[in-house]
């Protein structure tokens, strides 16, 4: 495939992310632990238990891309 | 991986003949080639180095030499590298497991290595909390594996004998799941079942990423991926090789297995 379009992109985006992933070390224990909890514990695992946890991962995300906007822009 | 059978052998052990089509086979070659096209497909076939090796290992266990050999899906030769008591080596693309019986002189071996159940299972596990949690189902993402029973089946079925299987741990630590499946997808092994679902939404990668952490990750920070590799081994019937005694036929009891070490005829043991 050739030239810019959605696959480049994203592909473009999910290379950034393991480095976006490591300034939100806590956010993300924090939901990690949240959804392993459900494995020792008879509570079961369904959707959104964890959402205020991951809701708080991914503001964390976003304003890490925030943050790496700012700084190219200021390079 | 060498000799790995895509679609011509069925899953539930049923005859080879009706193999069910569980994998889209155009997908398939379209992923490899997307790798081989890659910047720097060397990058990326650590573990096909690594398999070749094991496999090429034992090659070197059977005590023969053989004039003539045949690699199927080999990939980069990655055998073929550690090989030297073969006199002719031929390199092939993945064909039918019956084809491998049919194709072998009487008394000829054939070695194999597969993916086996326990493989990434760190990340089967991650993305299944992760879609349970992020959208409450899921689906698999990583392609059915052959069960080590089934493999016995399988071989003995078309008429191997003398199997051997034997199960190798790979344990690889990546800096986190993002890794893991990118090298996956550049290895050209990303997923090509029918059953695939098309779509692996972003939240859910970055869920998984967190449990994955969460759950295996190591005091470095890194996080690991096994790969279960079975390894198997039969031959071509042949009448120089023994077959299984005659019922009734045996003249020494399990029970006298205890008496083992006080047989008059053994030398002393040696001072270690």
């Amino acid at each position: 495939m050739s030239g810019a379009n959605v696959w480049t992109r994203s592909r473009e985006r999910m290379k950034r992310l393991p480095e976006l992933f490591a300034q939100c070390g806590p956010e993300a224990t924090a939901y990690g632990k949240c959804v392993t909890a459900t494995t020792s514990s008879k509570e079961e695992l369904r959707k959104d238990l964890c959402i205020r946890e991951f809701e708080a991962l991914k503001t964390c995300i976003l304003s890490a891309i925030k943050r790496n906007l700012k700084k190219k822009k200021t390079q | 991986m060498s000799a790995m059978v895509y679609g011509g052998v069925s899953q539930t052990g049923s005859p080879i003949g009706g193999a069910m089509n569980v994998f889209d086979r155009n997908m398939k070659r379209k992923q490899k080639q997307w790798a081989a096209s890659l910047e720097d497909p060397d990058k990326y076939e650590y573990l096909k180095n690594e398999v070749g090796s094991r496999v090429a290992d034992r090659v070197y266990d059977i005590a023969r030499t053989f004039p003539l050999a045949l690699d199927v899906g080999c990939g980069r030769s990655h055998i073929a590298e550690h090989l030297s008591k073969v006199g002719l080596l031929f390199l092939t693309d993945v064909s039918e497991s019956t084809l491998i019986f049919h194709v072998l002189k009487p008394d000829g071996v054939f070695i194999g290595a597969m993916v086996g159940g326990e493989t990434l299972y760190e990340l089967r596990c991650s993305l299944q909390l992760a879609e349970i949690e992020r959208e409450g189902g899921f689906s698999p993402h990583v392609s059915p594996y052959t069960a080590v029973t089934d493999l016995g089946n399988i071989l003995g079925q078309v008429g191997f004998n003398m199997l051997t299987v034997d199960i190798d741990d790979i344990h690889i630590h990546y800096p986190g799941v993002f890794e893991v499946m990118s090298d996956l997808q550049a290895m050209g092994e990303s997923n090509c079942a029918w059953n695939r679902k098309s779509m692996l939404h972003r939240d859910t990668i970055l869920a998984t990423a967190a449990i994955y952490k969460e759950m295996y990750g190591c005091d470095d920070g890194s996080v690991p991926a096994t790969f279960e590799i079975l390894f198997m081994i039969g031959w071509k019937p042949h009448e120089s090789q023994a077959k299984p005694a005659r019922r009734g036929s045996a003249n020494i009891s399990f029970g006298d297995l205890g008496k083992i070490n006080q047989s008059p005829s053994m030398d002393k043991p040696k001072e270690r």
